[in-house]
């Protein structure tokens, strides 16, 4: 019992906990369309496009959320220009940027701006050091994702299940997916202190995508998307306080795990 | 005023070149329309721009009352997980406000035109685990929860089950009882006897009127082109043999 309530005497520790909480929300919410809307590489290369945003953020001296989404915004009109102008395949397009973004981020901390050991902790996050600004991002983002899914849920359903016989039924389609990728870039700005610029799909990703496994209907897959988040969460911050590991990872390595129990059970 | 009534009109996917012109016909309510149509002949271009997806070239159209689609391809995706009532729910989407749950009225009338279609016993079932007429069935029974005063229908007998297509031709006949109007594309020129006009399409109208008037051999020939046109009996019925391209 110990072994669980000693680590939450540390007020960092109760911060991280909170965080995984909201975070639980989007991860849940937005993961199971990010999911079913097949946009997990979309997910992906759009944490790893922050990267030289929060590369530049500290010397430039603006906040990393900001930067973030900013080098978020630049990522999607980069692959709306490539899809729509230079009509080059969206994984191809995205798969352009992420090495892009990711080589241009790393050519800046390593000889612009010497960042050095904080490099690890922008693309792996570091769930142990978040101040009062990073809570208040996700306790947003988690309100926008709950109103967003009361709100745009049908659109997003009518639109993913039947592209083309969205529009007949009466629900505005093209404004509902880009209002979908608009949340999911403030998703991704919020995970990106707890798990970094790599890493954004093992909050995003992988809790929905086992949830999927599990779960009959897209209500079902979310509830549990949610407590699937909030428990790997929860258990890789334990992992991580008592045997020293990074926490981030040490979630990614639950959320695998789980992912893999998750797909044996079911077969 | 006509169900549906279309007047000189042409459109296509550009608007100096119509793929479908000279179309011309008026539909009452409760009447139903067989559209003949080889492929490429122009029936989707017609659906299509009925549903304002397609905008009219020359002339004008005007449909009375709501409209709804009753798809022939599945695009749907079979791997969404959505029951065979949430797709019928779907037909509420359009007049519940975005702030608003869906009613309960409406979560009443999808289980009603579910068990007008025959699939009451299926209404809690992934929709991809239902066949491909019970599919069809479904995506009738969201037109009739849309409450279309007029169904276009792509083809809803082709590829269906025996058992799908009785109870697909039971409902159409109500829905037409209750005043709809059903425009039917079809390449069952068999079929189209029992509907009450039919439109013969070739990138062009080639004709519209009662099947007395239009199932004749010369209009047929119009319509199909070099596709073969072949008299079983005399009076009796065409057939249309497809050459697949």
């Amino acid at each position: 019992m110990a072994w669980l309530t000693d680590p939450l005497q540390a007020e960092f520790m109760q911060r991280a906990l909170l965080e995984v909480a909201l975070l639980a929300v989007p991860a849940g919410l937005l993961g199971t369309w990010i999911v079913l809307r097949r946009l997990a590489f979309f997910t992906h290369a759009a944490g790893s496009a922050t990267f030289p945003g929060l590369v530049v953020a500290g010397p430039w001296g603006i906040p990393a959320q900001l930067a973030a989404f900013g080098a978020g915004l630049v990522y999607a009109g980069g692959l709306s220009a490539l899809v729509r102008r230079a009509r080059v395949a969206p994984d191809a397009a995205t798969g352009l940027l992420l090495v892009g973004a990711l080589a241009g981020g790393t050519i800046l901390a390593s000889d612009v701006y010497e960042a050095g050991a904080g490099v690890d902790r922008l693309l792996f996050g570091t769930l142990l050091g978040l101040d009062d600004a990073d809570l208040a991002v996700s306790a947003v983002v988690a309100a926008v994702a709950l109103a967003a899914t009361a709100v745009l849920g049908r659109a997003w359903l009518a639109t993913g299940f039947d592209p083309g016989g969205a529009r007949p039924l009466g629900v505005r389609a093209g404004a509902g997916d880009a209002a979908l990728l608009l949340v999911i870039a403030l998703a991704v700005v919020a995970v990106l202190p707890a798990v970094g610029a790599l890493l954004v799909g093992t909050l995003l990703v992988v809790p929905a995508a086992t949830a999927r496994l599990l779960g009959r209907s897209v209500r079902e897959i979310q509830l549990l998307a949610v407590a699937l988040a909030l428990a790997e969460g929860a258990g890789g911050l334990l992992l991580a306080y008592h045997l020293d590991l990074p926490p981030g990872p040490a979630v990614a390595v639950l959320a695998g795990g789980a992912f893999a129990v998750a797909a044996v059970a079911r077969r | 005023m006509s169900a549906v009534r279309a007047e000189h009109l042409a459109a296509g996917y550009r608007a100096d070149e119509p793929v479908l012109r000279d179309v011309e016909f008026a539909a009452e309510a409760g009447q139903t329309v067989a559209v003949l149509a080889p492929n490429g002949g122009g029936k989707t271009t017609l659906f299509r721009t009925l549903l304002g997806e397609l905008a009219a070239a020359h002339g004008t159209f005007a449909v009375d009352g709501t409209l709804a689609s009753v798809p022939q391809h599945d695009q749907a995706r079979l791997d969404f997980p959505v029951s065979a009532l949430d797709v019928a729910l779907m037909g509420a989407y359009g007049r519940t406000p975005w702030w608003r749950r869906i009613a309960r009225a409406d979560r009443e009338a999808a289980r009603e035109a579910l068990a007008r279609v025959g699939l009451a016993d299926r209404a809690r079932d992934a929709f991809g685990s239902l066949s491909g007429g019970q599919r069809r069935r479904v995506a009738i029974a969201r037109a009739i929860v849309q409450d279309a005063r007029v169904l276009l229908l792509d083809e809803p007998f082709a590829g269906v089950d025996r058992a799908s297509e009785e109870r697909i031709l039971a409902v159409l006949d109500e829905l037409a009882g209750e005043g709809r109007t059903l425009l039917i594309a079809s390449h069952d020129v068999e079929q189209s006897r029992r509907w009450d006009r039919v439109l013969c399409l070739n990138r062009r109208q080639i004709a519209f009127g009662t099947p007395e008037d239009t199932l004749t051999a010369p209009t047929l020939a119009a319509t199909y082109g070099d596709e073969l046109v072949v008299l079983r009996e005399p009076r009796m019925g065409l057939t249309i043999q497809h050459h697949d391209h």
